[in-house]
């Protein structure tokens, strides 16, 4: 990410005044932007640990006077029915997402492979149908695909959503995916079909291996989106034991609509996992943008 | 794109042939092999949805009916919304909506990208911070912004009452005139950083010799930008705004979950209005119409989508 090696000379120049005029302006910017950025943040985890009481007075305390975890306690709590609900709801995200991850992997893999190497005919065709996927709102989709749901016995299963996610994520992973198997030489599977190798086999020993960042990026990708996925679930799933995060918190919190800290604390705690999932890995994201997407 | 197996050179002087194109289809079989789940789980999830919507359009469903039972009504769906008043309102919404988010989120995240090139201590953490909004789910952030701009105990309208601008807290996704604007802020919150990541990649390709030679012959800062980065960025950007602007128009968690499309339609858009109009009112047949509206404006925009990416494949293919 950091070959800028250039730019650390510039403030040597003659020019200095006017470049040190763009760098601080791009400073004063960036404090902007961090400000916008994290502000909300930082006032949801404020409210998330003040009382019911504190959260609603005017004018508000900035800091919290008495600073309590009893939301974090309330939403975690197996033994109330609250933090039941909330428990089940997790559980129910945690799954969803995991099985779509699974999939997607499964399915994008030999799909952008076959759409980086092979020249069949239809080809191109294929590919931009799978990329114009990406067009098209959840809504137009939600009708038809309730009826089909429900002609295979699928409403109000977690299966409906695997099935409708792993549609959604798919162009994405196909396309960041075949930019990594377009970047990866050709010449490394031939050596391998010569020495013997089959084309699946040069496949698997030698492509998958060193596509390795990719398909961690699609993983996530595709995690995230089906962690955060609200408009299917909303419409397929009725049962209050099978919601999932988004819709849990949204029927909860129609229910209660005073209780901020207590809808901050759930905000919380379902941005966690995703959060901390994107910053770990988030070095083989943005490198499967630059490869996939941009590097053209 | 340009890679071509060593065997389909060799086939290359049979496709005058006559039976050319389906020979070429056969030999090429084991290739669908690895297209074909992809394909199949795109066929059942997507072209039969198209075709069910569009048969929709055509036919009337009374609430008291069960969908079998619909009826026939031919363009009737499509008069009733292209004269309604509503359709105009929330189409001038939808307009106001999409481009002010998707210009603003890429002139925000182009900027940060800019800023962001340079190497300072701590790039990689302000960097990540960045991110988060646009990894954290949308109904996250829906409910976090509605508490930030409630119109009793909101922290903005309280931070604008301790500096004397107003007398009480502003009722910023209560009133008509504010509403659109305050959930344009959001979404930009959660979608400059996309646009940012985008163009942070695309910097990358930028050539060091180009800007270090323009440098050389005098070039200053903004000459360098516009005339060696700016132009070497268009593709880039062409699709990262095409991609904004899709999920913009696209859009329905921020507006549904904040306002539900009010106060008086002041912040429906589109898809807002769909779905109300579907699984709110059961008028699916109108609802189809509307998505079949909205489904030829999507592929006017994916014309230029697909001409963008394959404009990228044609580049590569003569490097």
């Amino acid at each position: 990410m950091s070959t800028i090696a250039e730019t650390v000379p510039r403030g040597q120049t003659s020019r200095r005044m006017r470049i040190d005029g763009w760098r601080w302006g791009g400073r004063v910017f960036l404090v902007f932007m961090l400000l916008y950025t994290a502000l909300p943040m930082i006032w949801m985890l404020l409210t998330s640990i003040k009382s019911g009481f504190a959260a609603m007075q005017f004018p508000p305390q900035w800091w919290p006077d008495q600073p309590t975890l009893a939301s974090y306690q309330k939403l975690l709590d197996p033994q109330n029915s609250v933090g039941q609900d909330f428990l089940r709801f997790f559980w129910n995200s945690l799954f969803v997402s995991t099985a779509t991850t699974i999939l997607s992997v499964i399915v994008a893999v030999p799909a952008a492979y076959a759409f980086s190497r092979f020249t069949f005919p239809g080809r191109n065709f294929l590919f931009f149908a799978v990329l114009l996927r990406n067009m098209f709102p959840a809504v137009i989709f939600l009708v038809p695909l309730f009826i089909l749901m429900r002609a295979i016995g699928l409403v109000n299963t977690h299966g409906s959503l695997v099935l409708t996610y792993l549609t959604f994520g798919l162009p994405l992973a196909i396309w960041l995916l075949k930019g990594f198997y377009d970047n990866i030489p050709i010449q490394l599977e031939q050596a391998a079909r010569i020495d013997g190798a089959t084309r699946f086999q040069a496949f698997v020993l030698i492509v998958m291996p060193l596509s390795a960042p990719g398909i961690i990026a699609t993983a996530i990708y595709s995690f995230i989106g089906a962690w955060n996925e609200y408009i299917y679930a909303y419409t397929f799933l009725s049962k209050n034991e099978q919601l999932t995060l988004p819709v849990g918190i949204q029927r909860f919190f129609s229910e209660n609509t005073t209780d901020f800290p207590g809808l901050m604390a759930a905000s919380f705690i379902m941005s966690v996992p995703v959060v901390v999932l994107f910053l770990v890995l988030q070095r083989y994201f943005v490198r499967a943008l630059t490869e996939g997407a941009v590097k053209h | 794109m340009t890679i071509v197996t060593g065997q389909t050179e060799a086939r290359r002087p049979l496709q005058p042939d006559r039976s050319g194109a389906l020979r070429n289809i056969w030999e090429h079989r084991a290739d669908y092999a690895y297209v074909l789940p992809a394909i199949v789980v795109m066929l059942i999830v997507i072209a039969y949805p198209i075709y069910y919507t569009i048969e929709l359009s055509f036919f009337s469903t009374p609430p008291g009916l069960q969908l079998r039972d619909k009826i026939f009504v031919g363009l009737d769906n499509y008069k009733a919304i292209l004269t309604s008043e509503v359709f105009w309102k929330v189409t001038w919404n939808t307009l106001v909506w999409t481009l002010g988010s998707t210009f603003v989120s890429f002139v925000l995240g182009f900027a940060t990208a800019l800023a962001l090139h340079r190497d300072f201590i701590g790039r990689g953490v302000l960097r990540a911070v960045l991110i988060i909004p646009w990894v954290i789910s949308a109904v996250a952030a829906s409910y976090i912004w509605k508490w930030i701009y409630h119109s009793d105990f909101g922290i903005i309208g309280a931070v604008l009452v301790e500096l004397g601008l107003v007398d009480r807290p502003p009722n910023f996704i209560d009133s008509v005139g504010t509403v659109l604007p305050s959930l344009i802020v959001v979404n930009i919150w959660r979608e400059f950083p996309f646009a940012m990541i985008m163009m942070m990649a695309g910097l990358q390709t930028v050539p060091d010799q180009l800007l270090r030679a323009a440098k050389v012959d005098g070039a200053n800062a903004w000459q360098r930008f516009w005339h060696v980065t700016f132009p070497h960025l268009r593709n880039v950007s062409t699709v990262t705004i095409l991609l904004l602007a899709v999920a913009n128009f696209n859009s329905f968690i921020i507006p549904w979950i904040m306002t539900g499309g009010g106060p008086s339609n002041a912040s429906h858009i589109w898809i807002t209005h769909i779905y109300e109009l579907a699984f709110g009112r059961q008028r699916w047949g109108v609802a189809s119409a509307y998505s079949v509206l909205l489904f030829l404006i999507l592929m006017t925009l994916g014309y230029f989508y697909v001409r963008a990416l394959s404009g990228n494949e044609r580049k590569e293919g003569n490097a």
